[in-house]
């Protein structure tokens, strides 16, 4: 990996956009940059530093990226530690739940937005009105991975292999409530800690219940993990899963062969599109982190971008930039954002599907407003 | 049956690269007394430093086995340099903590080197899949399993069979009595921090294909270890290799029976068990002093 071109754009995004600036936002990046949320952290980061360097000229943005790793007292400590320094504007803040659940009372009582691609639905279940996720929440993208399993699929007899964390528990949660709704039976489930490294005794059970799907919610390593050992032991089912295994980093760790048969939700697919203006994106990820751009990494260049779209509109504060976003419409290179009322922002959905030729997804279907959310 | 063999041979080969890190573990604890917990790290080493050589040298992971044995030897030998050698007259604690912070070094600069991404190592000789019987068994868990063995006859034939064996074993039994009779005691503890380091450098290569390996897995193997060593009996090598199998098999089999938090839950149940009612391990203690 040459990390050091990384850090050298990451300075370089430090240092700019402060020609011709008249207002300054401050916007620190907390995000899990260590542990088993490193890769979704990444991204997080690369795509909030890519929205930083095409803020409008007007605006300077200030930031500091702080690792909050996997634990939520290590994320109170960076959002504290944030605040201490200056008052921030918005906060981009982690994907994983346990953390953003912890986040949620320090955000009302510092009166500070965060922007989040957290999938986990219980964030924005709380009535706490300083939380945007602009990453479709579990109501969406499970709504879109059950819908796809049932009705693209035609299959009613599914297993489900889920993580324990918050996360796996929330998708978890919401696919049982879809499935049961379309009237497919889950015939096992199986929930896994993120640490458990063979698979075999999972898929053995999976095999004994005789399903027609594998449907995961899984995290990155634990997605890829759980397909290559499929593919080893012949499992010869269709496997939908969640949207870890739509990242280009994750689908490294596979051989095409081994990802026949896979698709995955997702808010977007940015390596998959055509539309020009999300191609160029993708050029000018490659090019400032040397890595393949995934789904993580463009809602939350949308999302901030929606902020310092605000922040160039006039909002100055942290409330301001609250009211901006409750109130407004943004259309992102992904989707179109808006809030429901709750904070979710993202309403659309895809699902990808890798042929087993190559490891770049194909758009299989896509979902509008796929919960009725938006 | 098919799932049975698939089950037993999956879990083998991770309970063989457990037994691989524990048996490391219990060469440094037998030479020093001291609880080595930058073993875990040593593994993500050495899993790392399998996948950066992986394009340099496009050759099957067998072959690379070797040099990342060594390399991890190498950081073996800094490592008793840095946290064992200046610490060794202060009380075992002052190890253990040294050994933590040689551990969360290590972590961090794999960390720095190779970044937050998990990696997976080439495979020992190639990917796919055998059929024995009706089973479908990957080719890899198999090669992992025959690696290890290997790894385990040939540090058995090392210690018993060997000039150095015999005094790696003097010193670990009695090193005042050791240096008395003119053994090298120093250098030997040192080749025992080596040989654990690539032991568990070798573990790293030979899971970081089948399972994949993060920056951060090096807490899971150390646990893993200490688990094995406690319950094959602290300080016994053949109790160490023993109960990193015992340790896989018994989650495969209660995962695949009743679900994997079971098998959590069930193995520090057993392990609780086996601290009260058999202290001493499965095979019983060598070493004197239990960290």
């Amino acid at each position: 990996m040459p990390s050091s071109r990384i850090l050298a754009t990451i300075a370089a995004l430090l240092v700019a956009g402060s020609a011709h600036a008249d207002t300054t936002a401050t916007i620190p990046v907390l995000v899990p940059l260590t542990g088993f949320l490193a890769l979704e952290g990444a991204s997080q980061r690369n795509g909030a530093l890519l929205a930083f360097r095409a803020a409008a000229a007007s605006v300077t943005v200030r930031h500091e990226v702080i690792d909050t790793a996997t634990s939520p007292e290590a994320a109170l400590n960076a959002f504290a530690r944030a605040r201490r320094q200056e008052a921030p504007t918005a906060v981009v803040a982690p994907m994983l739940g346990t953390q953003m659940l912890a986040l949620l009372p320090a955000a009302l009582e510092a009166r500070v937005p965060l922007i989040t691609v957290s999938g986990t639905a219980e964030i924005t279940e709380r009535g706490n009105p300083w939380v945007f996720r602009f990453f479709p929440g579990d109501a969406v993208v499970k709504t879109a991975q059950a819908r796809y399993v049932v009705e693209d699929l035609g299959r009613r007899r599914v297993a489900l292999v889920y993580q324990t964390t918050a996360y796996g528990q929330s998708g978890h949660r919401h696919l049982v409530d879809v499935f049961a709704r379309l009237g497919a039976a889950v015939v096992v489930e199986e929930g896994l800690a993120p640490a458990v490294k063979d698979m075999a005794p999972v898929l053995t059970k999976v095999r004994a219940a005789r399903p027609d799907v594998l449907v995961l919610q899984l995290h990155a390593e634990a997605s890829a993990r759980l397909v290559r050992q499929a593919a080893a032991l012949g499992l010869g089912l269709p496997i939908v899963a969640g949207s870890a295994m739509h990242q280009p980093a994750t689908v490294a760790l596979l051989e095409p062969a081994e990802l026949a048969g896979v698709c995955a939700e997702s808010g977007a697919s940015p390596i998959s599109e055509d539309a020009p203006a999300v191609r160029r994106w993708v050029a000018d990820y490659r090019a400032a982190f040397q890595v393949e751009p995934d789904a993580f990494a463009l809602a939350q260049y949308d999302g901030v971008a929606m902020v310092l779209a605000a922040v160039a509109a006039g909002a100055r504060d942290g409330e301001a930039v609250r009211r901006a976003l409750a109130a407004g419409r943004y259309e992102g290179l992904a989707m179109t954002y808006r809030s429901d009322g709750a904070g979710n922002m993202a309403h659309d959905a895809v699902i990808v599907c890798y042929d087993g030729r190559d490891r770049t997804p194909r758009v299989a279907r896509r979902y509008v407003n796929a919960a009725g959310t938006g | 049956m098919s799932d049975l063999l698939q089950l037993i041979v999956s879990a083998l080969s991770l309970g063989a690269t457990y037994a691989l890190v524990a048996l490391g573990f219990v060469l440094v604890l037998n030479a020093t007394n001291a609880v080595n917990f930058a073993q875990g790290e040593l593994v993500v080493a050495g899993g790392f430093l399998a996948i950066a050589l992986a394009p340099l040298l496009p050759v099957p992971g067998i072959v690379l086995l070797p040099l990342v044995a060594v390399a991890t030897g190498a950081i073996g030998l800094l490592l008793s340099a840095v946290a064992y050698f200046p610490l060794r007259r202060r009380p075992p604690t002052a190890v253990f903590v040294s050994t933590i912070a040689f551990g969360i070094i290590l972590q961090n600069s794999v960390l720095r080197l190779a970044g937050p991404e998990p990696g997976g190592a080439p495979p020992l000789l190639a990917d796919g899949a055998v059929e024995v019987g009706e089973a479908v068994v990957g080719r890899q868990s198999l090669a992992v399993v025959a690696a290890a063995a290997i790894l385990v006859l040939l540090v058995h034939i090392l210690i018993e069979r060997t000039q150095l064996g015999r005094r790696l074993r003097a010193t670990a039994q009695d090193p005042e009595i050791a240096r008395a009779l003119g053994v090298p005691v120093v250098p030997l503890i040192a080749v025992s921090f080596a040989l654990g380091a690539a032991l568990a450098g070798a573990a790293g290569l030979l899971v970081a294909n089948q399972f994949f390996i993060s920056p951060g897995d090096g807490a899971n193997f150390m646990l893993k270890a200490y688990i094995a060593v406690v319950v094959g009996g602290w300080g016994r090598i053949g109790g160490a290799v023993l109960g990193g199998l015992l340790i896989a098999l018994f989650e495969s089999f209660v995962a695949a029976a009743v679900s994997q938090l079971a098998a959590e839950v069930l193995l520090y149940v057993a392990l609780l068990a086996i601290l009260a009612f058999r202290p001493t391990g499965l095979l019983g203690e060598t070493a004197g002093r239990r960290a």
